[in-house]
């Protein structure tokens, strides 16, 4: 066994946490119950930490989308893994109310600064933490994107490429849908022929859904039921028995009571256990360390108020496209490509919402029920790309706010507008976004409860997004008043946040190689949205799985030859 | 927690049956039965002034009896230093943020009606806030501090107090609770017994 003193001398520690934000300290001074609290402990020096002896094979950062499958693919091939989640490890039949307020624990609730002309929400629209990540609180939306999407470059001569084609994935998706039960329409309307329909039937359409068929019909527009990773029937899950279906309580935003909704903690999670995984929730990774040729030798995390040092080979990074690069800027880790922390897209997710005669009751049911991807390249698009349209339900606190921000109402205004909560539906789109020199991601230099430095998101709506939701939202309008609504209006806004550690086919411009691989660092890969080399014309989340099964099958097999 | 029988066909009266899980009543209920509030984080003062603006912010005339308070959650977060996940970085933290513009209402109407905002009319006072809301309303704190951010922030927060609030909720036909064991008419024009007509 080689001597402890030797393994710390090689260390490189460059956090230096210290509590810079004025009211911060304050509040530490004022409240000695605070000060005594293990959030405001300053962190220890290196040499208090815990040595822990054990090294293995892998440390896996981030128990989301980006984790917990190739957590899976890791375990089962018999290595010895630990996952270190930051949140904690929930019990949702029991632990999950109904109610939006209840449920903010399920998000990424320490302040990120949002700066530019059009600053991104985050918190609850943007993040997630605990066991299962932001699948805990995901719409289950979960279309393919179309073999196009991977490459606007080519086809536009903007955005940028992926570094493998649509054929890479497809076996993925084909695995995932099967894996998790995806309930969906058999054969798929829109893209390739697909070897294999989804497992289950669609789930029902809710009263939004009902009422863009009516108007997408008026207009030409094909429509389907979505893909959805919700049950729409019992479903035998590897790991964990059999999910119950769904029962169309319509808060997938707000985590799932019963198991229906495929998020990590039902699905890959739980066949990691089985497979020996050792999860350790309420680990907050705050150093990566590495010996002297720069390789990862382990992280260093708090756990419950304490340090501890967890060794290992091999290091997966997936804290999704904030905490991510975040962290590789705290350790000066994977910098030389000049593209951590670049690269930030998210989404154009204009949404229109109009009233109707009919009741909707706008809470029950899958929130997205139905999907058109006609306007994947609309014909007179004066844009690169093209997004897809979405029917939402909308549950009452979440909508509020937004027709609070949005439509500027107030006083009596405000409570005279949701009187008719019951009569409204939404339509959104989720749409491609190039990336821009002025969207990025930095450290600044206001400080966390750690000490940490707080990330700052800079975004700034381009010309392409801004053609792209003005197209989009005409459109919508139009497929409302064909409906019969009446009082439309838009809430601009942007989803997802995505490509702040891309990756590509050079280290000169890319942070991770095709197979999620840190250029710079051999024994670290990067698995989330934050490698994404475009945002794509989808929601994220089944290609962030499916990235994660591929990084997993690459990584396996190159160990495999290097044992051969 | 015991539910108290309440008026039958209503919201609340859903809360004490099967239909509404524990979690569910647990977080429901102890917004029902809040017990009066003192401030924790604000100066009696200033609490006051937050009040007074949530009043009019979400005026409650039907609600004489029983108001939905607004302004306890404001100066409970702000007590317990939590954050919702992001800030708009034109705007300083929260606590200042609230200390600033609560002040810069008051020169609003210092300025506008040479009074305290809390001994205004109540159409004084909307006045006071609609220059707020127009984002360049006067005084020197709005020289510094973003004044249509800091009335959407403010506005969005009380605006998710409210809304939670199951007297709000009732308000405005949601039942979305009462989800147990599951909803099978979800259809356009389909309500279940349990729901309130609409």
């Amino acid at each position: 066994m080689p001597d402890e003193e030797i393994i710390e001398e090689g260390v490189i520690n460059p956090v230096e946490p210290e509590i810079q934000d004025p009211l911060l300290r304050a509040l530490l001074a004022d409240d000695p119950v605070a000060a005594a609290t293990p959030i405001a402990t300053p962190v220890e020096q290196p040499q208090a930490i815990l040595a822990e002896a054990d090294e293995v094979d892998c440390v896996v950062i981030g128990l989301g989308a980006g984790g917990a499958p190739l957590l899976a693919r890791l375990t089962m091939a018999g290595l010895k893994v630990v996952a270190l989640e930051a949140g904690p490890w929930h019990t949702p039949e029991k632990d999950f109310a109904t109610d939006e307020k209840a449920q903010e624990f399920l998000f990424w609730n320490d302040e990120r600064l949002c700066a530019g002309t059009d600053p991104l929400a985050m918190g609850k629209n943007n993040s997630g933490t605990g066991v299962g990540g932001s699948t805990l609180h995901y719409t289950a939306y979960t279309p393919r994107p179309l073999p196009a999407d991977l490459h606007l470059k080519r086809d536009f001569g903007q955005g940028e490429d992926w570094p493998f084609g649509y054929e890479e994935l497809e076996p993925y998706y084909e695995e995932l849908e099967q894996f998790l039960g995806i309930s969906g329409p058999t054969p798929y309307t829109w893209g390739p022929a697909r070897r294999k329909g989804y497992p289950l039937a669609p789930l029902p359409l809710n009263g939004a859904a009902q009422l863009m068929v009516r108007g997408a019909e008026a207009l030409g527009i094909a429509t389907s039921p979505a893909a959805n990773a919700a049950l729409s029937a019992r479903y035998y899950q590897e790991g964990i028995g059999w999910r119950e279906a769904c029962t169309n309580r319509g808060f997938c935003q707000a985590g799932c009571s019963n198991g229906a909704k495929a998020s990590m903690d039902v699905t890959f999670i739980p066949l990691a256990v089985r497979h020996g995984a050792d999860i350790r929730p309420n680990s907050f990774v705050t150093e990566i360390e590495r010996d002297e040729r720069g390789r990862v030798t382990g992280v260093v995390y708090t756990q419950n108020g304490e340090q501890q040092r967890q060794r290992c080979r091999h290091l997966f990074l997936c804290g999704g496209s904030v905490e991510t690069p975040r962290l590789l800027l705290l350790n000066e880790l994977a910098l030389t490509s000049g593209q951590v922390g670049r690269n930030l897209m998210a989404h154009p997710g204009v949404q229109v919402f109009g009233t109707f005669a009919e009741a909707v009751r706008p809470y029950k049911g899958i929130p997205g029920g139905l999907i058109s991807q006609d306007t994947h390249r609309p014909k007179d698009a004066d844009f690169v790309g093209g997004y897809l349209l979405q029917s939402i339900g909308v549950m009452p606190v979440t909508f509020a706010g937004q027709v609070a921000r949005g439509r500027k109402y107030w006083g009596k205004q405000l409570r005279d507008y949701m009187q008719g909560y019951n009569h409204v539906a939404g339509i959104n789109i989720l749409g491609d976004c190039l990336p821009h020199a002025d969207n990025y991601l930095e450290l600044a230099e206001e400080k966390d409860a750690r000490g940490l430095p707080k990330p700052r998101l800079h975004f700034n709506i381009q010309e392409n997004e801004r053609r792209m939701n003005a197209h989009a939202e005409a459109l919508m309008r139009r497929i409302w008043a064909a409906a019969g609504a009446t009082d439309i209006w838009a809430f601009p806004r942007s989803a997802h946040v995505i490509g702040t550690a891309r990756m590509g086919l050079s280290g000169d411009d890319a942070v991770v190689d095709a197979d999620g691989r840190a250029f710079d660092v051999p024994n670290l890969y990067i698995c989330d949205n934050s490698t994404f080399p475009s945002a794509l014309s989808v929601n994220p989340a089944l290609t962030i799985m499916a990235l994660s099964l591929r990084t997993a099958d690459k990584f396996l097999a190159k160990e495999q030859r290097r044992d051969g | 927690m015991p539910v108290p029988v309440y008026p039958s066909g209503t919201v609340r009266a859903l809360l004490g049956t099967e239909h509404v899980s524990e979690a569910t009543r647990a977080a429901l209920q102890a917004r029902l039965q809040a017990p009066a509030y003192e401030p924790q984080f604000l100066a009696p003062e200033t609490f006051a002034l937050l009040e007074a603006v949530a009043a009019r912010l979400f005026p409650q005339p039907d609600r004489l009896e029983q108001s939905i308070p607004l302004a306890p959650a404001v100066d409970q977060r702000l007590a317990e230093g939590r954050a919702d996940g992001w800030r708009y970085d034109a705007l300083p933290p929260d606590r200042e943020a609230y200390r600033l513009g609560l002040g810069g209402i008051q020169e609003i109407a210092q300025s506008r009606f040479q009074a305290d905002f809390t001994t205004l009319s109540p159409a004084q006072q909307d006045a006071a806030l609609q220059l707020l809301a127009n984002g360049n309303p006067p005084g020197t704190t709005w020289q510094t501090l973003d004044a249509g951010r800091f009335f959407e922030e403010l506005m969005a927060e009380l605006t998710e107090t409210y809304y939670a609030h199951p007297l709000a909720q009732e308000e405005i036909g949601y039942a979305g609770m009462a989800d147990l064991p599951t909803w099978t008419r979800i259809g356009l024009d389909e309500r279940e017994p349990r729901e309130p007509v609409s």
